[in-house]
């Protein structure tokens, strides 16, 4: 099916990138497999795909960042035996990140000059002689920012428009371009849509990574899809439509049942959100959660969930709008704060955010409940036999394999690492608990677990929040679930309109909504 | 390419877990090696009790003032103004025992208690202002020195000094054993039980391990942090303290030279039986190395610019080849 798909959509002209049944493992999990793909000279062509569908993880092989475990690159007709991103610069290949990598400090141009060889005069770099050079592809590219201006306080889009004047100066033929509207008004994508024409006339290729199917559509030719690692299918000419981008992202018409324990026992609002704004990713947030309810979050990678969950926490302070817990005002000014009043927070870095690697699990259990592991408030010596005892409970409700109380956390895997984030709340059973991304990169297995405990939680009546941007966890895990678009809540879902294809729909549709006004 | 070469050099399991241990013991198996090879080449002066005696008593000083630095660099920070602090402690609990004519208890609960005050405004400093340790505390340092300075107008307070407090240094008690080495004890005893098996000291290791998680766990990161820079204040002014009773005067620079020792102690204790981990029991093995490295170089005479390069030499090899081992046994 991979074949035929591919035959019919490949134009006449040689192609100048292939990648070719590439497959590549982290731990357990399989990132990609056997995804093929090719690029020719002058086409925009768009990849999309759920987050962990393995879009970044390509990217990151074709810019040599990470090798893949099978498969191979052709540029140009010729194999490359062991790529990096030295060599995939030299063969014309360049990458635009999300997040921009420039240095504060420096100049325009300086940045884009950055790690090139340049002319010197005497010894001494030959600036003018540069700038002579640079300016009119800067200028071709739309730079408007004069190339000796700092480029600290320079906007996103004149940002975007710089490292596309870089990629140029380095004689890229393929730029990629990852989620490259993200932070771009309605106005200014407008005209790195102009750009890409541009470039695509002059015949660079650009593989473009998006999640706003509009704008997929208007810019490409050519779709691939992806979706848990596998190439779904490549979409060209009249099959090239929203309909089936939607369908071939979210798969199959399968919808997974709900997965109900009985509705808890419990009643009354937990945690009461209003108006809560923090620029420029939450604008104006009202929401509540009850007790016994497991609440989900949903929407696409940077449309402001996690930001709202810091502020929960009081690890960000909002700038404007109030929250009350469990009817008393609420405005913790750390998560320390947050904490004493009964709030559990599990980040969605696990590893930067959540765990302190280098200590035990005993040390990294232990942590979020210090008062019930001690002798006495008075005498706070830690008793071995109440950690020990804690530890071991936590361990064996959440099956954490290969752990014992003195194994550095990590060493664990990272199902075994997330089950210690989230296992830290089991013992001091929190009012209101916070995960964000609570079972990404997990397998299928701990994430049951973690399913359960969660359930488990809000049966006893504790308030959970869930974000996640698997749209097949949430209807599994979640009573009622909000979409969350640009910063703002755009829909509810629950009972029978829960399902994993309105999530999905919702999501796209909040970001088409307020990506054009 | 590089991923090819790195992976042909890849080492056998057994080498691996050989060289982990290594890393791990290697500075004890100095400390071993070191008093051995003194005890074959000087059977009479080098392996003797009293000689033991000792040099413990001469580290305990150091020990007391690298065991507070110690839990400045647990939680991830510097405090480079313990060696001036001490100074500036020495010269004042003199002063304040011969011109104040305090009582020496007293003198000595006031500088302790001062010691723990400097500590809070280096942890203000660092946590509230946001201002990188280094330069905070070289800037607080350099401060205390002048105080210092301001204090006793750059004389050595020496004279008026009374019996009693020199016999603070000089006094035995317990089985003879001097009084610095009982200080020092059970000041190593307090830091170890505080950061090992309470649950504050759950806390500074978290907040050492990793800041954002510890922060997101729910704990206090700046709290945290300024309490370890007042534990490493009182430490220091209790060195600065017990210097000056050993010396029999308040110099305004007497403890100086105790921040590099101190650094050296810590840090060669970072790469004893933990990997790369700042703790107690290996700032005591990093504080014994240095003194019984200097004690033998000493019986045999060496002359004193060997001792500053045995110092250096040693804290450069013991730590290098610590992360040397590390780094092979987990390519």
């Amino acid at each position: 099916m991979n074949n035929a798909a591919l035959e019919s959509g490949t134009p006449q002209t040689p192609p100048f990138v292939v990648a070719e049944t590439i497959s590549k493992a982290y731990g357990g999990a399989q990132a990609l497999n056997a995804v093929s793909l090719s690029i020719v000279p002058g086409e925009v062509h768009g990849l999309v795909g759920a987050n962990g569908a393995g879009k970044s993880t390509l990217i990151r092989i074709l810019a040599g960042l990470t090798q893949p475990d099978s498969g191979q690159i052709v540029v140009d007709g010729r194999r490359i035996v062991a790529n990096s991103p030295h060599i995939a610069s030299e063969l014309g290949m360049s990458f635009i990140h999300q997040e921009l990598a420039f240095i504060p400090g420096m100049t325009v141009l300086e940045n884009i000059m950055l790690g090139l060889p340049k002319k010197t005069r005497f010894g001494l770099v030959d600036w003018p002689a540069i700038a002579r050079e640079i300016a009119p592809i800067a200028h071709r590219v739309g730079v408007r920012a004069p190339l000796t201006a700092n480029v600290k306080g320079l906007s996103t889009a004149e940002n975007w428009l710089i490292n596309i004047t870089r990629a140029l100066v380095r004689k890229a033929r393929l730029i990629v371009m990852d989620e490259p509207t993200a932070a771009l008004a309605a106005a200014e994508s407008e005209r790195l849509f102009g750009i890409i024409r541009e470039l695509s006339k002059s015949g660079i290729a650009v593989l473009y990574v998006s999640h706003r199917l509009d704008e997929i559509l208007e810019l490409c030719r050519r779709v691939t899809v992806f979706r848990d690692g596998r190439l779904v299918t490549e979409l060209t000419g009249a099959g090239l439509t929203r309909q089936a981008l939607v369908e071939s992202i979210v798969g199959g018409a399968v919808e997974s049942t709900h997965n109900h324990v009985g509705a808890s026992a419990v009643e009354g609002v937990a945690i009461s959100v209003r108006r809560i704004s923090r620029a420029p990713k939450v604008k104006s947030v009202s929401f509540d959660l009850k007790r016994g309810e497991v609440l989900g979050l949903g929407g696409l990678v940077g449309a402001g969930r996690s930001e709202l969950a810091r502020i929960l926490f009081g690890a960000d302070r909002p700038d404007s709008g109030e929250m009350t817990l469990e009817g008393k005002p609420f405005a913790p000014r750390s998560p320390a704060q947050a904490v004493k009043a009964g709030i559990g927070f599990v980040p969605e870095e696990r590893r930067a955010e959540g765990l302190i690697l280098s200590k035990s699990v005993g040390l990294n259990l232990g942590l979020a409940n210090l008062n019930s592991i001690i002798v006495s408030p008075m005498l706070p010596l830690i008793s071995g036999r109440r950690r020990d005892a804690l530890v071991e409970r936590t361990i064996k409700a959440f099956a954490i394999k290969g752990a014992s109380i003195d194994t550095p956390v990590g060493r664990l895997s990272g199902g075994n690492q997330q089950k210690v984030v989230i296992g830290r709340w089991l013992q001091s059973k929190p009012k209101v608990l916070i995960l964000d991304e609570p079972t990404r990169g997990v397998d299928v297995g701990a994430r049951a677990e973690i399913h359960k405990f969660i359930r488990g939680l809000a049966h006893e009546g504790a308030a959970v929040l869930v974000i996640s941007s698997d749209p097949e966890e949430l209807p599994d895990l979640c009573d009622r679930v909000l979409i969350m678009a640009e910063g703002r809540i755009v829909g509810e879902l629950a009972g029978d309109a829960l399902t994993r294809h309105a999530i999905i729909a919702a999501s796209y549709a909040g970001v088409q909504e307020l990506g054009v006004t | 390419m590089s991923e090819n070469v790195i992976s042909t050099r890849r080492l056998s399991p057994a080498a691996k877990a050989a060289l982990g241990i290594f890393a791990r013991y290697a500075t004890i198996i100095g400390l071993g090696a070191m008093i051995l090879a003194f005890s074959l080449l000087s059977p009479d002066a080098f392996p003797t009790f009293n000689n033991f005696i000792n040099v413990i008593n001469q580290a305990s000083l150091a020990m007391i003032i690298s065991g507070g630095l110690t839990l400045a660099l647990v939680i991830g920070e510097m405090d480079l103004s313990v060696g001036y602090a001490a100074s500036l402690h020495g010269v004042l609990v003199t002063g304040l025992i011969v011109h104040s004519k305090l009582p020496i208890p007293v003198a000595l609960a006031v500088v302790i208690a001062l010691g723990g005050l400097v500590g809070a405004v280096n942890g203000l400093i660092v946590t509230k202002l946001r201002v990188n340790s280094v330069i905070a505390t070289l800037g607080v340092g350099t401060i205390l020195v002048g105080l210092a300075f301001a204090y006793s107008s750059g004389v050595p307070i020496v004279a008026g000094v009374p019996e009693a407090f020199l016999q603070l240094t000089l006094g035995r008690w317990l089985f003879g054993i001097p009084n610095p080495i009982i200080v020092m004890a059970l000041v190593v005893l307090i830091l170890w039980v505080l950061v090992e098996r309470t649950a504050i000291g759950q806390e500074i290791q978290a907040v050492g391990g990793n800041q954002a998680a510890a922060r997101l766990a729910g704990i206090s990161v700046d709290r945290i942090k300024i309490l370890a820079f007042v534990i490493s204040g009182m430490c220091a002014a209790l060195t600065g303290a017990l210097l000056a009773s050993r010396l029999g005067s308040g110099t305004t620079s007497a403890a100086d030279s105790y921040l590099l020792t101190a650094f050296a102690a810590v840090f060669l204790g970072s790469a004893t039986l933990r990997d790369g981990e700042f703790h107690v029991l290996g700032t005591l093995v990093g504080t014994l190395i240095i003194a019984f490295g200097f004690n033998g170089l000493n019986i045999f005479g060496a002359p004193t610019f060997s001792q500053y390069v045995f110092q250096g030499a040693t804290l450069i090899i013991a730590v290098g080849l610590s992360s040397l081992g590390r780094m092979l046994a987990e390519s």
